[in-house]
């Protein structure tokens, strides 16, 4: 299990105990956040990968 | 920032949805938000421009907030645009007092959001059906805001609740409500600000600075990965 797996696993443990339902939105939209953020993340690296690997970028 | 929230419904003590989203904010500060219910400070309709004209003034992002009957707003709204919004005040000659200010909608709507398009069952999008706004914007000098639709309020399950409690509360208080960066930094705060006290369990304060050094060190790492991208193109 990575770091990121392991906190979101914290997180929705948290939102299972939080006897209070704002912060439950609050946890549940944090989950959300570093789903999205390791999506783009994915996505910003593909598209440094395809920057760099383009060959009409080779200069030959 | 200040927000202005101007409720118009004919009910709104028996309206679930309006009811969630009053629930949503009843946290914040009178310094942040203004919840401004028309139909109950007005009953007889006979609206005080002048105290309406005094209230924008203060704020920096109004919001009208209506069921969307008929492609519109209920009645009182729209007396009020005609009663408050007036010559020298909002437009014409020295009318700027609005000049700067942010405009947003947030309406419920009874049907689901695939239903608003060119071949959909109402045919229109709610872009589209919402032009008298984003007119009204535009004379004003108001900046339009994308709307907050609420559709289907009832059907929505508790997971899709729970969003929507976030994205109003975000849409209320957060100078990009749109993007993941301010969301971020208002998650941040949040995050440092919630109480423990209806967390029970172990290292509850642990997971919380965890989770927030993950959201930053992610931000670190995109916004890393965007500058090389960006010096590459250079």
């Amino acid at each position: 299990m990575n770091e990121q797996e392991w906190i979101i696993q914290e997180l929705e443990r948290l939102f299972e105990t939080s006897q209070d339902y704002k912060q439950k939105a609050l946890l549940q939209e944090a989950i959300d956040i570093l789903k999205e953020q390791d999506l783009r993340k994915e996505q910003l690296q593909g598209e440094l990968d395809g920057t760099l690997w383009s060959p009409g970028n080779w200069g030959v | 920032m200040r927000t202005l929230i101007i409720i118009s419904h004919p009910d709104v003590d028996e309206s679930s949805s309006q009811q969630f989203l009053l629930q949503s904010i009843s946290h914040l500060s009178s310094d942040q938000v203004t919840v401004h219910l028309l139909e109950k400070t007005y009953p007889d309709g006979v609206i005080d421009f002048e105290k309406e004209q005094a209230l924008l003034r203060l704020h920096d992002r109004i919001l009208f907030q209506f069921p969307f009957y008929w492609y519109s707003s209920p009645p009182m709204l729209k007396k009020w645009q005609d009663e408050v919004l007036t010559d020298h005040f909002a437009f014409g000659y020295r009318g700027n007092k609005l000049e700067g200010k942010e405009l947003g909608l947030v309406l419920s709507i009874g049907l689901a959001e695939k239903d608003y398009q060119a071949g959909g069952q109402e045919g229109f999008s709610i872009s589209e059906l919402t032009r008298p706004y984003q007119a009204v914007a535009k004379k004003t000098g108001m900046t339009y805001l994308k709307p907050l639709a609420v559709f289907q309020f009832p059907y929505k399950n508790e997971a899709e609740k729970m969003r929507l409690l976030i994205d109003y509360q975000q849409y209320v208080t957060l100078s990009k409500p749109d993007s993941l960066k301010y969301r971020e930094e208002w998650l941040v705060k949040a995050l440092a600000e919630t109480s423990e006290e209806t967390l029970p369990g172990e290292n509850v304060a642990f997971v919380i600075d965890q989770v927030i050094e993950r959201v930053e060190d992610n931000r670190m790492e995109l916004d890393e990965l965007r500058m090389h991208i960006d010096n590459y193109h250079d």
